[in-house]
């Protein structure tokens, strides 16, 4: 990163060049305290993983040897239980970031329309759970979904049931906590590209004739696509790694991938397979945000190049 | 008709987003005054019995304090060097730097639990590292993005000609430095201690693989409640841990705009 080609050796923007390389000298000094934190501290751990996934299981063992082996992959790859723990983990984080995507756009709507006056206080309410840690806002919704939580007592007690309905411990208290823990990261990036918009466009529309719904859906979904995709990567991928609300509020086997690679890492100590199931995680969420990436750009441009 | 129909149900829809944000933690503080041992919400008894067993848990106690060490020296190390690093990045006029900031997001951008695995097998393979080291160096990683981000945000505001204006007047580079831009990129600087300190503090996903039975983290500790105990106990102590982060996120709002810390914009 620190390296940059010493283009002071061209002749003919000599001046131009030594000023620059002298302003990037001075920058690479500056930043190279913090390049090498995250190059040790980041990149460096993450190849060791990467090389540690094609070694033999060895339990115990984390030193690496020069005979490399795909033998953790085909065990993964050759197991249908495997393939089913990372299809339904696939599964969650899109349910998640569907979700989210939709009560994000809604939400990020709502927040745009609020006047300056209220808008620093909905801001506020929609940021403040992403700062509690997710501990404790797992534990918030054992609160309210357990059996004797919120929802079943009023339930009860209104008499619409008779008996507690079993809500905590089963996919959809996942999911109902996942959404809970990303929707500040869907929302913020939306309402940044609303932000962007004219306000007088959805105006125009409406004094046109459009109804709510058609200016929400036809006008500013369409323009806020940017803020939309960049939200979807960042709760897919989180999702996909998300390890402690499956834990606490899937119960001990909750089957998502991230719980296997727990047990690898500190039960069963195959660090080996581990490194593997890391792998096979980070491709497949890299693979589907690339896809996805790919396929709003292709679809940006042949928008941008109709008629 | 249809419209007021419509603007009605959106609203309605609106409030029902802002309640399922703010339940759990609602539901958290509720439980927390509860007199019995059993988790209810509503309580049926008022007490705050609860706090004061909390506070005597040493399980409690010694994580809070682990956490509060491990959060500071993280947040004291990584701050100049994010701050340096932004101002690098904010002088530079290389076609790397799009690279450069991409590059600095890497801790965000990698998932925790990916980084505390691949940092728990480089600090094994190492051999060197004790729990409370190991800890920190993870959680350098959580605090540096968020100071590197705040600064740059400051400096980005900052307009150059100041510093051009005190050099004419005479003002030494270190002047320069201490009494112009400084000040005025104080609050973004501050902001993201401040940010980096509460993500520390809070995180779960790094410093699971790096905790020993010695050195464990109050989330940490909180966690393993749970998965053992179910009194409201732990109600008290996530009652203080939200206390104290709304107050943090008031404060970050007051001065830097907690927008622009997660939007960028």
């Amino acid at each position: 990163m620190t390296v940059y080609p010493l283009g002071a050796a061209l002749p003919k923007r000599q001046r131009t060049t030594g000023r620059i390389s002298r302003a990037f000298g001075a920058s690479a000094i500056l930043t190279m305290p913090a390049c090498i934190v995250i190059g040790a501290g980041v990149v460096l751990p993450l190849t060791y993983m990467l090389i540690l996934s094609i070694q033999a299981p060895d339990p115990g063992e984390v030193v690496l040897t020069t005979s490399f082996t795909a033998v953790n992959f085909v065990k993964f790859f050759s197991s249908s239980f495997y393939l089913g723990v990372l299809l339904k983990t696939i599964w969650v984080a899109s349910a998640t970031t569907a979700l989210c995507a939709l009560l994000g756009f809604t939400l990020a709507i709502s927040m745009w329309r609020t006047s300056a006056r209220w808008r620093g206080l909905c801001v506020i309410a929609v940021i403040s759970p992403l700062l509690v840690s997710i501990v404790t806002r797992a534990f918030g919704w054992m609160v309210v979904l357990g059996d004797n939580g919120l929802i079943n007592s009023l339930l009860l007690h209104l008499g619409i049931i008779k008996a507690p309905i079993h809500m905590m411990f089963t996919n959809v208290a996942i999911i109902i906590g996942l959404v809970h823990v990303f929707l500040p990261l869907m929302t913020l990036p939306i309402l940044t590209s609303l932000d962007r918009i004219d306000r007088n466009i959805p105006e125009a529309a409406g004094s046109l004739g459009a109804s709510a719904l058609t200016i929400g859906v036809k006008i500013l979904l369409p323009m806020v696509t940017p803020g939309l995709v960049s939200g979807i990567t960042m709760v897919f991928s989180l999702s996909m790694s998300s390890y402690i609300l499956p834990a606490l509020m899937g119960g001990a086997d909750s089957g998502m991938i991230t719980t296997l690679i727990y047990q690898q890492f500190v039960v069963t100590f195959n660090w080996q397979f581990g490194a593997a199931l890391v792998a096979v995680l980070l491709a497949t969420s890299l693979g589907i945000v690339g896809l996805l990436i790919f396929e709003t750009s292709r679809r940006t441009n042949k928008w941008m190049a109709r008629r | 008709m249809i419209a007021s129909v419509q603007r009605r149900a959106f609203g309605i829809w609106s409030a029902f987003l802002y309640v399922f944000l703010l339940i759990p933690l609602a539901c958290v503080v509720l439980a927390s005054f509860n007199y019995e041992s059993v988790q209810s919400v509503p309580p049926t008894q008022w007490s705050l019995r609860w706090y004061g067993e909390a506070l005597a848990n040493p399980n409690f106690v010694r994580g809070a304090l682990t956490s509060l060490l491990v959060a500071t020296v993280a947040t004291i190390i990584a701050t100049p060097i994010g701050v340096l690093a932004a101002f690098g990045l904010w002088k530079s006029k290389s076609r790397y730097k799009v690279a450069l900031d991409a590059f600095f997001a890497l801790p965000i951008v990698v998932p925790g639990l990916v980084t505390g695995i691949s940092l728990l097998i480089v600090l094994t393979a190492a051999d060197t590292a004790t729990g409370n080291v190991k800890l920190i160096s993870g959680h350098i990683l959580i605090v540096l993005p968020y100071v590197i981000r705040t600064t740059l945000a400051s400096l980005s505001q900052f307009n150059p000609s100041l510093t051009e204006a005190a050099e004419t007047l005479g003002a030494t580079p270190a002047q320069v430095l201490w009494k112009i831009v400084l000040p005025i990129v104080r609050p973004g600087i501050i902001a993201g201690m401040i940010f980096g300190f509460i993500l520390s503090f809070d995180d779960v996903n790094i410093s699971l693989f790096l905790v020993d039975a010695r050195t464990i983290t109050l989330p940490i500790s909180i966690m393993s409640f749970l998965q053992f105990n179910f009194d409201p106990s732990v109600a008290a102590i996530s009652t203080i841990l939200i206390g104290i982060t709304f107050v943090s996120t008031l404060l970050l709002e007051r001065m830097f705009g907690l927008k622009r810390l997660f939007a960028g914009g």
